[in-house]
């Protein structure tokens, strides 16, 4: 699978699950679902900006690759 | 990183040349380190709940540290933090070689399968120290960590039986035939003894479908057939490659080609 097509795919699946984790926290009724709602939404925010971070190395390793 | 193998590295058996291939060994490499991290923690709390049964001071009188909530830690630390992140390396490790063939699915999907089953384990941790738990030994997180769980189970049966379709082989090789068995037989219990109705969707309380003898027959289905595949299956699919390659021949009846040169 193309790695854009994958990142695309993954980050929106990801996506959906943070927001699924915020929901759960919003409305938690005991610790354990508080805790993993925020965690959940923390998970999906770091791999997201993950993949964007990745995205931009590679288009910086593409560029410096075409200056040599 | 990456690590490039050359068709001219196959053994003089197989003539046939091939394009150089880049397999995936970041997330091999990440799963590695993973399963000798949980491997410590795993022995740690071993040790500790072990120490608790002679010295019952040990459980310090607090709730969190108490046997009956550390014990699910060690026993899943060591079965599924260490022994599943051992499977997951291997197994991927494992399919690129003999297929010759990258991993199916992208950076970002290997990256997902393993940050993904590392939240789990913490979460189901955090959550059995908190006491919250379905009481079912080796089934003990609750739905919503089980769904979680789903999620990274199906993405990496994805990867993997992707990866066997991308393959330059004819032939399938033995040990993937053994993780394939472990992936899918897993999943089917892991489904089957976990259908719980939540008590509400932002509680961390559910209440199996299954009542009294009929729960006890389920879940010890589960639970034997999880040694049988987890721990068995799943890690004879390991043996099948690398004892093999360590002694430097082939198994006669399991292989039709030689793998000294994957």
């Amino acid at each position: 699978m193309h790695e854009q097509t994958s990142d695309l795919v993954v980050g929106l699946l990801v996506l959906l699950l943070g927001l699924v984790g915020l929901v759960m926290a919003s409305g938690a009724l005991d610790d354990a679902m508080y805790v993993f709602g925020l965690s959940l939404l923390g998970f999906a925010v770091v791999f997201d900006l993950g993949l964007v971070k990745r995205y931009f190395d590679r288009i910086d390793a593409a560029k410096a690759g075409s200056h040599v | 990183m990456s690590d490039a193998v050359m068709g001219a590295a196959m053994p003089a058996a197989r003539p046939v040349s091939r394009a150089a291939v880049t397999y995936n060994m970041d997330v091999v490499r990440k799963f590695t380190i993973a399963a000798m991290f949980w491997a410590v923690v795993a022995f740690l709390v071993g040790v500790v709940i072990a120490a608790q049964l002679a010295f019952p001071i040990m459980n310090l009188g607090l709730e969190w540290t108490a046997f009956g909530r550390l014990r699910p830690v060690h026993t899943s630390a060591a079965i599924f933090a260490f022994g599943g992140s051992a499977l997951f390396a291997t197994s991927f490790y494992i399919v690129q070689r003999t297929c010759h063939a990258r991993l199916f699915g992208g950076e970002a999907l290997h990256n997902f399968i393993f940050w993904g089953y590392q939240f789990f384990i913490v979460m189901a941790a955090l959550s059995y120290v908190m006491g919250f738990s379905q009481g079912q030994e080796y089934a003990e997180p609750e739905w919503h960590l089980d769904i979680f769980l789903t999620i990274i189970w199906v993405a990496y049966g994805v990867a993997f039986i992707g990866t066997l379709f991308l393959r330059q082989e004819p032939h399938i090789y033995v040990a993937n035939w053994f993780f394939m068995a472990f992936i899918i037989t897993v999943a089917v219990l892991h489904l089957g003894n976990n259908v719980a109705l939540p008590a509400s969707f932002f509680e961390a309380k559910s209440y199996s479908v299954y009542s009294g003898v009929q729960n006890a027959l389920v879940q010890w289905w589960y639970g034997h057939n999880a040694v049988g595949f987890f721990l068995t299956a799943a890690f004879l699919g390991m043996m099948y490659y690398f004892i093999p390659k360590q002694a430097g021949r082939c198994i006669p009846t399991a292989c039709r080609w030689c793998i000294s040169g994957r």
